[in-house]
């Protein structure tokens, strides 16, 4: 049987255009991986910055441990676990714990009946 | 009935390996980009999940990538051959668009200009293919490695340019898979891609005429 196959080698047409084809191809690649590049760099100059941002705004502030905080410890002495420091007491657990989905249905219920009762 | 006997190779080894890599990633790179894009929870799970459907999409990406370079960079003279002629325009391949080849009922197709390997129908899906892809992979890479980092804006042109082609890109290839595998006038060409590479000589004597006479000439 007769077989026919396309002859090896090309023109010098042929040549440019598929080199200039991949030529255009690799620099397009180039300039956008080096935009991407640039992207990611400056993106890292940023978080540093915001970093470096933060740690001196925490360094500036006066109380810097809630624990430490004269406020909070007050609010454990006079009312949440009087005449002590003490967390975790069943006053403190209801009051500063909040509830999160399937559990806010029932905490609205809760606070529905605390308000009833207060009036 | 002219007495044109025997085969003629149209696609290499390596050309239908290629086409068969890219065609198996188009189709996954497809099936799970149309799953995250309307949120079609079945199609993910056909991939494992959501999270596991994500991964796919972009590790086959990579395939879909890396399949055409290779092929390119150890079938240079192939891709420059094909590069050549899905990038030349004669009147010949004007006069095919006029006729749109026969392929088209209500358009009137008694004189059918000859054809190059690939006629004009074909040379546009190649050319839109290769822009195509090009532009699903300069809008996608970024998606995936810099969605965290990339301003906002260009986020957001990315995943339109990459929407709108993949669109382009679906429609244009189910086109090419109906005159390829079920229009009965081209569907001879199906076995030519997708398995032994021949096509019959009578057939190419007339559907490519012009590629015809110089595998004649060269004989």
């Amino acid at each position: 049987m007769n077989i026919f196959v396309e002859r090896g080698g090309i023109t010098r047409r042929q040549f440019f255009k598929g080199t200039g084809i991949i030529a255009a191809t690799a620099v397009f690649a180039g300039i956008l991986g080096k935009i991407g590049i640039d992207i990611f760099k400056a993106s890292d100059k940023y978080i540093e910055k915001r970093i470096a941002g933060l740690y001196t705004l925490d360094e500036r502030m006066t109380i810097r441990k809630s624990h430490e905080n004269p406020e909070i410890i007050q609010i454990y002495k006079e009312f949440l676990s009087p005449g002590e420091v003490k967390p975790l007491t069943e006053k403190s657990h209801h009051l500063l714990h909040t509830k999160y989905g399937s559990e806010i249905p029932e905490l609205i219920k809760e606070l529905e009946a605390h308000r009833h009762h207060a009036a | 009935m002219s007495e044109i006997k025997g085969k003629v190779l149209k696609h290499s080894e390596q050309t239908r390996t290629m086409h068969w890599i890219h065609l198996i990633c188009f189709i996954i790179l497809g099936l799970t980009g149309i799953g995250f894009y309307f949120d079609i929870t079945s199609i993910d799970n056909l991939f494992g999940g959501s999270a596991n459907a994500s991964n796919v999409h972009v590790w086959t990406g990579v395939v879909f990538t890396l399949g055409p370079l290779i092929y390119v960079l150890f079938n240079f003279e192939k891709f420059a051959k094909f590069i050549d002629t899905i990038t030349t325009f004669t009147k010949d391949d004007f006069g095919w668009l006029k006729t749109m080849g026969g392929y088209v009922p209500f358009i009137k197709a008694e004189h059918i200009p000859p054809q190059d390997k690939y006629n004009a129908g074909q040379k546009i899906l190649g050319l839109l293919v290769i822009i195509g892809c090009i532009l699903m992979i300069v809008t996608g890479f970024p998606m995936w490695l810099l969605r965290d980092t990339m301003p906002a804006i260009l986020v957001w042109l990315c995943w339109k340019v990459h929407f709108w082609t993949a669109v382009i890109l679906i429609l244009a290839i189910l086109g090419h898979f109906f005159l390829a595998a079920i229009h009965p006038k081209s569907r001879v060409e199906f076995a030519s891609m997708m398995i032994d590479g021949y096509v019959d000589a009578e057939y190419t004597s007339h559907h490519n005429a012009k590629w015809f006479a110089q595998l004649k000439k060269a004989e």
